[in-house]
């Protein structure tokens, strides 16, 4: 996978392309688009509306009528219900303490890690990478009952280490292998002038080269997050007590015996935690964006 | 030349805490789990040595047969699916909406964070057919075609999933391509505009090329996801209609766990990560190749 | 040089500790599963998320009743989703770390198992050692002793038997009576369907109500032990007495009966469909009362809803007043746990458990209900009487499957009844599955 362009800034970059230098479309373009655009629009955002909906439905209400139709009443204890029943404020309060720790961890890993690979000079740096490379293609699955057995024997299960352990393992492969690609777009040379010793390749590694690769780290940051903050089966298999469950794992709570569900609660809590992400992802959307535009993945 | 970069302490400090990480969290436990496809049995009642039992199983198992089928066809169908539909946004980004792309960008995105429990009864009530016959399903009758009962047949069930897994990750895609597009410059689209290249012409020939490697890529990200799929089709489909839509992962967590059998379900395992293996390798091959034609 | 050279030993210094460090754990990891016995210092108790009747009831006894046992071994309750718990049981008994009283599995066969490898004490014996034994009902004696190869593996929290609940009002304005007969099933869903009422309700996404029916079938015509037998090896599926039950389901799905894409209604779906007056007959346990009993979710009222067993089949061996019955998902205590302190506990349940749950919850147990409970309907009164009344209890269709045939039977059960599998397919793929364990 080689890389074509240097990485620059992006900003700027971003604004060119938006420009209006190119001419203009024809007009029959136009109409084109705007049907393209109009039917994106539904298709994005009918579901975000079905779903607030819905949240505000008396489980008759969702079961007896029509998919789109409004609520018949108004349900919004559906909500407070949700918060009770979910125990929201707590299991996002322990994904945040999952997730947070392991993506700093990923990211300082992962990319110290790319540097070493891409940078530095050494033998049997291929075959590392290589090694970081199988971790790709491995099903978390497999790896759930020794990981259990060890964290059991290690008296760590019971806290969330089991949970930022298991994250920040499973999200290096990807991130090393990443950051690795993206240092090949920085000129070697440039820390071979800036350090004589190796206490000066470390701090080059974090002055020089963590501000060149920022939007790099932003962009795996922001992929890795959502691989874990979505996580399902690493946080069912290593909680087993209630008081650590994650907002995924809380999501369950909603079922009751024999398959019944009290669907206005469940999608109260969906809502809660989508607009509550929404709100965070607005909050940083700029960053995010010039991010995920600027860093991506030149191959 | 290099001395300073092959200082080995700094290597050690760099590298050390990533290699222990991944080694205790993913090596050990991959080498660890292998070793069970050597055995029969599971916690309860212990694990017995039965030799490579498993593996002549494993070849004799229409069971696994049909899940790597399925898991090829869901990877290959999705993986397509999801880059050509991001592709598409992002040309449309950078070609049509431009400045005004962001807000529409940022919607297309949403998807990515819903969480996948909502995002499956969401699927199920789109294209449900009773008790109420749900919006798809009224789409195809108000042009006069008959309902389908979408979960019924393990073929129109597998489209749902497409579907579902298309919409949720596209904008994901769009916006990892978009990146690949904005870099090209300027100057090269304007000139190949001068000689008369515009639309689809302009696109297969300027800017797919340029853009390759960015495709490349996210293709290598879609399929190793895609090839592990598990969380979206436990909330769609759950495997069913009977087995109809079970991949390779499910089967795998099914064996261990449900059905008792861990040492099986680790030879599943094993078929999976050659298979994934052996798909990366390929795209890397097919990457490179031509990348240096170009 | 001599800098470097140190530098390269402090490198592999660094890597050797590191795989040290790996060793260590890889090897504490394999070792050290202790076994014998341990004083637990809760009353732990690991079920489904699912379930909440048996956990509220055990948080009231532990407040009432079973003040003074809480005060010595305080209750502590962690769930897991149904869907997760045969995972999280063995991962547990893998480290010896089951909890005191735990859900033992989604199939019977599980259970079974940990029991075999002595992970779950001996109740009978523990029971009658505390003198409690008598205080569960006969009844739920002989069903779990039926369910678990003679041993009284689980403890009855609940108490449930099936049979098809129909709605009186389409009954009587349609002119039809309570069917007896398989037949007579057959034809009053006929005219049902003829007139443009949904005959049955049921949850083809949860698979067991409609394996349900083949089994009722098979009891009716084959006798109480048509599954013992297949079982047991001395009859298989595949045979054309057992293939003829599931052609008999398959034809009612066949004609619609079922209403449209069954394979995808859940289980709150077909409740609903039932307590709205859109289908006539819902085949389902006496947990159901309680959704019956709630004015909000029944909108035909608890009055126009009646219960019948399972009709007979003309000239079957078996015989009408045998209901299938169950106790719930299975709730065990483990062996190694069980000290005098969790004794105390069991024998406050055992005199207990049964009238807090009856009468808070409108539950009904396995274990007597010791102070007199005033029924919330007339329905509820007449299953509970068929419950004491009942003699002799049949086996549902997956009752003695392992887990992979259940869940294969499950799963295409669906199948059957859209007609996209055939009588003959779906009964060799639950055979082979059978077999293959």
């Amino acid at each position: 996978m080689a890389v074509d362009m240097p990485l620059t800034s992006t900003a700027a970059r971003g604004n060119h392309a938006s420009g209006d230098s190119r001419p203009r479309r024809r007009r029959s373009g136009r109409i084109w688009v705007k049907l393209v655009l109009g039917l994106l629009l539904v298709v994005e955002i009918y579901p975000l509306l079905w779903m607030f909906l819905t949240s505000l439905k008396s489980n008759s209400d969702y079961l007896n009528n029509s998919t789109w139709s409004l609520p018949t009443t108004w349900e919004w204890g559906n909500y407070s219900e949700a918060w009770s029943t979910g125990h929201i404020g707590l299991y996002v309060r322990n994904s945040l303490l999952a997730v947070l720790p392991s993506l700093a961890l990923i990211l300082l890993l992962g990319t110290a890690a790319g540097f070493a690979l891409q940078i530095m000079v050494w033998k049997g740096r291929s075959l590392t990478l290589l090694i970081f490379l199988a971790g790709i293609m491995v099903p978390s699955q497999m790896i759930l009952l020794p990981l259990f057995t060890v964290y059991f024997q290690a008296g760590l299960s019971g806290t969330l280490w089991p949970l930022i352990l298991t994250y920040t393992g499973t999200g290096l492969p990807l991130t090393v292998f990443m950051m690795a690609t993206y240092y090949k777009t920085v000129p070697r040379e440039l820390f071979e002038a800036a350090t004589i010793d190796g206490a000066g390749i470390l701090r080059a590694f974090w002055t020089i080269s963590i501000p060149m690769v920022r939007n790099a780290i932003l962009t795996v940051g922001l992929v890795q997050f959502f691989f874990i903050w979505n996580d399902l089966l690493i946080a069912l298999t290593f909680t087993n007590n209630q008081d650590l469950r994650t907002i995924q794992v809380g999501l369950l709570n909603f079922t009751g015996d024999f398959g019944a569900t009290q669907y206005g609660p469940l999608f109260a809590a969906i809502c809660i935690n989508v607009f509550g992400t929404l709100v965070i992802y607005l909050f940083l959307n700029q960053k995010v964006m010039k991010g995920l535009t600027g860093g991506a993945v030149k191959g | 030349m290099h001395r300073v970069l092959g200082d080995r302490r700094a290597i050690a400090i760099l590298i050390g805490p990533a290699l222990l990480v991944y080694s205790l969290i993913m090596l050990i436990p991959m080498v660890w789990s292998l070793g069970y496809s050597f055995t029969k049995g599971n916690t309860i009642d212990g694990f017995t040595g039965n030799g490579v039992a498993n593996f002549t199983r494993l070849f004799d198992d229409p069971a696994v047969g049909d899940a790597l089928w399925f898991t090829l066809k869901y990877a290959v169908v999705v993986t397509i699916g999801q880059v050509l539909a991001g592709y598409l946004l992002a040309l449309l980004y950078v070609f049509f909406l431009k400045r005004a792309s962001a807000l529409v960008r940022t919607l297309a995105f949403f998807p990515v964070v819903l969480p996948t429990v909502a995002v499956g009864l969401l699927f199920q009530k789109l294209f449900q057919v009773a008790p109420q016959t749900g919006p798809v399903n009224s789409l195809l009758n108000a042009v006069g075609l008959e309902s389908i009962d979408w979960f019924g047949t393990a073929g129109h069930a597998f489209w749902v999933l497409v579907i579902m897994d298309v919409w949720r990750s596209m904008g994901f895609y769009a916006v990892l391509l978009f990146a690949g597009l904005v870099d090209i410059p300027e100057e090269v689209l304007e000139s190949a505009r001068l000689d008369g290249a515009s639309g689809l012409r302009l696109v297969r020939h300027i800017v797919m090329p340029l853009s390759f490697p960015v495709l490349m890529s996210s293709l290598i990200f879609s399929i190793n996801g895609t090839l592990k799929v598990f969380d979206s089709i436990v909330a769609l489909t759950n495997g069913g209609p009977g087995s109809g839509t079970t991949p390779l992962t499910l089967y795998m967590f099914q064996t261990s766990f449900t059905y008792s059998d861990y040492g099986y379900g680790s030879t599943i395992a094993l078929l999976l990560t050659v298979v994934c293996l052996l798909v990366t390798l390929v795209v890397f091959r097919i990457s490179r190749r031509d990348l240096t034609k170009g | 040089m001599n800098v470097d050279s140190s530098r390269a030993a402090r490198a592999r210094i660094t890597g050797l500790t590191a795989s040290a460090a790996a060793v260590v754990v890889f090897v504490s990891a394999c070792g050290g599963t202790g076994g014998g016995s341990a004083s637990p210092k809760n009353f732990s108790y690991l079920t489904n998320v699912e379930n909440t009747t048996v956990k509220t009831a055990l948080g009231t006894l532990s407040k009432g009743a079973c003040a003074a046992e809480n005060k010595t071994l305080p209750l502590k309750v962690d769930t897991v989703p149904q869907t997760s718990l045969d995972q999280k049981l063995q991962l547990l008994a893998g480290q010896n770390a089951l909890p005191v009283q735990f859900a033992a599995g989604n199939a019977p066969a599980l259970t079974d198992q940990l029991y075999k490898s002595g992970k779950i004490a001996d109740l009978e014996k523990k029971l009658k050692d505390l003198g409690v034994y008598d205080q569960i009902e006969p009844s739920a004696v002989s069903t779990i002793k039926a369910l678990y190869g003679g041993k009284l593996e689980v403890l009855p929290y609940e108490y449930n038997i099936e049979g098809i609940f129909y709605n009186k009002k389409i009954f009587s304005d349609n002119g039809l009576s309570v069917p007896a007969t398989w037949d007579e099933l057959v034809s009053a869903a006929a005219k049902l369907e003829s007139k443009g009422i949904q005959p049955f309700s049921a949850s083809g996404q949860q698979g067991w109500p409609i394996t349900r029916l083949v089994s009722g079938y098979l009891y009716r015509s084959l006798g109480p032990d048509a599954l013992k037998d297949v079982a047991d090896g001395k009859a298989k599926l595949t045979d054309p007495a057992y293939v003829k039950a599931a052609q008999e389901v398959a034809d009612l799905g066949k004609k619609g009966y079922f209403g449209k894409g069954v394979g995808s209604i859940d289980y709150d779906t077909s409740t609903n469909t039932f307590l709205s007056g859109k289908a006539a007959m819902f085949y389902m346990g006496s947990w159901v009362l309680t959704n019956i009993a709630d004015p909000k979710q029944n909108k035909v009222g608890a009055e126009s809803i009646g219960f019948m067993p399972f009709p007979a089949v003309s000239g079957g061996k078996g015989s009408i007043d045998q209901y299938p019955s169950n106790v719930g998902l299975a709730m065990t205590l483990g062996d190694r746990t069980f000290d005098s302190k969790v004794g105390n506990w069991v024998k406050c349940i055992g005199t207990n458990y049964g009238s807090v749950a009856l009468k808070d919850q409108g539950s009904i147990s396995g274990f007597k209900a010791n102070t007199p409970v005033k029924d919330p309907n007339e329905l509820t009164s007449q299953v509970r009487k068929t419950i004491g009344d009942s003699k002799q209890n049949v086996l549902w269709f997956e009752a003695l499957f392992g887990t992979k045939a259940t869940t294969v039977s499950q799963t295409n059960a669906a199948s059957l009844l859209s007609g996209s599998m055939s009588a003959e397919d779906f009964m060799q793929t639950v055979q082979d599955a059978l077999s293959s364990q």
